[in-house]
């Protein structure tokens, strides 16, 4: 009961796709897999690549224009000082394939396109994808940027630089968006260099206004 | 005409929060618009490396002041695939039920902070008037009228307390009943109409380019929601079709986005109805906090190199977060904790949106995108 995607029929889409990926550039070191969501009663599946930064453009132009991923969810960096030197950053991206075509129309009115969830299937399938790009230790750490096939990474690619540092050749107007303007170049609060200058727990909870603080603790803590 | 700059922010009534959007008109045209944000960015996704898993989620609530359940329950799921739970099915019943309680409460909201914008400041009253029904049940549930804090790792705080169906049930009748009120006073105003007809176009394919979706890709004429096509929850065991709306063939305009809002409050409604009828143990029973039948075990460490993401459907667009595990304090902390907000993407294609409109429908195009600034500086 209920509208909903079959799981089953997600699965076999979602094998389509790899296979075809596998096909396509297995040879330039992508690995593609499926892999299920862990949690809740339902067990999603969604597919998982692994792509170097070097081909990340093609793959990208690839999945949307021959397999119809049409929608950018997500586009995030993370700092691992620890993975020195293979991969000191690390760039996810989460696509979504939504399958949208713009409504039909008649007498100048849409028709709404009501899906019915029980008929979507092959390549008209939502899909969840997570895209893991590594790269190798840098000073400065780029990858080529997106924005022409999904405009709604712009902002993703933005705020991933904004934050973490991760650059992005080829972006129109690159500049900070949630930090001041202001903001000293190179300064970007996400990476693992930065850290957070918290009391320790038992001063957080016994002692929050430091009253009984010695005069030897301060200036140590916040 | 010269063309200038106008600097609509940080305080502004078309703004809804803290932001700017710089505006360059020609005559009173708009054509360029350039939306500034941060104004109050706090770093939720570094605190969150400070913290461990059970302590995020407050934070979460505070990321949005309009539907705070929505976004505690967001991070919720990832953690959950982060950590591999098993969620009680009562639990999950009684999360739609907070969810979706939340998003009537968020849409309503929305309405009565966007009727004030265009001229019409009755609805508003009318609006927080029924607001206030849904915050008493979401009280009832959380404890607390605006951050609830309600969902944990595995399950959820508390049960339905006593009576908590009944009223329920009775305060959502009563909401659709007076629904109608909304279309009598909004549908029949001519000024309503006046501002919101024929304002703010957007197409469907250009909107899902730009990442837009919720009720406002639904609004043109698009049946995508992530409820049913990655169905997460008990979703899938309720009857229900998500709110579409006929737009015109230029897409979907103001009016058509508060169409699509005001049938969503409907679907809404009526899934609490079903999921208090189909709730397994039945409404009326109670069981004590920490009840299996409610919290399922969840382990308080992540090991290095598992990640879990969740799409959700919060009343704005699609929400997502991805928690890498593996952080600080062995484990117990995540390593990275990343914020897919949809108002984030969603302000800069609104902003796009405008050019081509009198400066004069920057309120009304920008409002009926349902901006919500919390969640968009993080």
């Amino acid at each position: 009961m209920g509208m909903k995607v079959d799981n089953d029929k997600q699965v076999a889409a979602s094998n389509d796709l790899i296979s075809a990926i596998q096909a396509e550039f297995t040879d330039e070191g992508v690995t593609c897999e499926l892999r299920f969501h862990a949690g809740g009663k339902q067990k999603r599946p969604y597919v998982f690549i692994e792509c170097p930064p070097e081909i990340w453009l093609i793959v990208a132009e690839t999945l949307s224009e021959v397999h119809g991923v049409d929608y950018c969810s997500m586009i995030t960096g993370i700092h691992w000082p620890e993975k020195v030197p293979e991969m000191e950053w690390q760039v996810v991206v989460h696509l979504m394939r939504m399958s949208i075509q713009n409504p039909k129309s008649k007498d100048g009115m849409l028709i709404p396109t009501i899906t019915d969830a029980s008929i979507v299937q092959g390549a008209t399938m939502p899909l969840e994808l997570e895209i893991s790009i590594a790269i190798p230790e840098t000073r400065t750490p780029s990858i080529p940027s997106v924005q022409h096939i999904w405009v709604g990474a712009d902002w993703n690619e933005k705020e991933t630089w904004d934050l973490v540092g991760i650059d992005f050749d080829g972006h129109k107007e690159m500049r900070r968006v949630l930090q001041p303007h202001e903001t000293p170049a190179g300064f970007h609060p996400l990476q693992k260099q930065h850290k957070l200058r918290y009391h320790e727990f038992n001063e957080m909870y016994d002692d929050a206004q430091g009253f009984m603080r010695k005069s030897d603790d301060i200036g140590k803590v916040k | 005409m010269a063309e200038m700059w106008i600097s609509m922010g940080p305080q502004h009534p078309m703004t809804h929060g803290l932001w700017t959007l710089k505006v360059k008109i020609d005559g009173e045209t708009i054509v360029d618009t350039i939306p500034d944000l941060g104004y109050i960015h706090r770093g939720v996704e570094k605190i969150c490396e400070a913290r461990d898993f059970t302590q995020i989620t407050p934070y979460c609530d505070r990321l949005c002041y309009a539907s705070a359940n929505t976004w505690s329950h967001s991070y919720v799921y990832a953690a959950e695939n982060l950590l591999e739970v098993e969620v009680p099915e009562r639990a999950e019943y009684i999360r739609l039920i907070a969810v979706e309680l939340q998003r009537i409460a968020s849409h309503l909201m929305w309405l009565g902070a966007y009727c004030p914008d265009i001229g019409n400041l009755t609805a508003f009253v009318y609006c927080l008037r029924e607001r206030e029904m849904m915050l008493d049940l979401l009280q009832e549930l959380g404890g607390s009228r605006m951050h609830y804090n309600f969902p944990r790792i595995g399950g959820v705080k508390r049960d339905l307390p006593h009576g908590f169906a009944m009223r329920c049930r009775a305060k959502v009748k009563l909401f659709l009943e007076r629904i109608h009120e909304y279309e009598a006073l909004l549908d029949e105003s001519t000024i309503f109409l006046i501002r919101t007809q024929g304002v703010g176009y957007a197409k469907p394919e250009e909107m899902v380019n730009h990442g837009v979706t919720g009720p406002n890709l639904r609004a043109g004429g698009v049946n995508y929601d992530v409820r049913w096509a990655h169905p997460y929850s008990v979703y899938d065991e309720l009857d229900w079709t998500p709110s579409v709306e006929r737009s015109s063939v230029k897409g979907a305009d103001c009016y058509d986005r508060y169409r699509v809002r005001l049938d969503e409050m409907k679907t809404s409604a009526s899934l609490v109805l079903q999921a208090l009828d189909g709730i397994p143990g039945g409404a009326d029973t109670y069981h004590e906090p920490g009840d299996p039948a409610l919290l399922g075990k969840a382990p308080s460490r992540a090991s290095d190199g598992q990640t879990g993401f969740h799409h959700f459907e919060d009343p704005r667009g699609e929400s997502l977060f991805y928690i890498v595990g593996g952080g600080d304090a062995r484990g117990k902390n995540p390593y990275r904790v990343s914020i897919r907000s949809p108002m984030f993407i969603t302000i800069p294609y609104a902003a796009k949106c405008m050019i081509g409109y009198k400066i004069a429908d920057v309120p009304a195009i920008m409002g009926s995108f349902d901006p919500c600034i919390g969640e968009t500086d993080r």
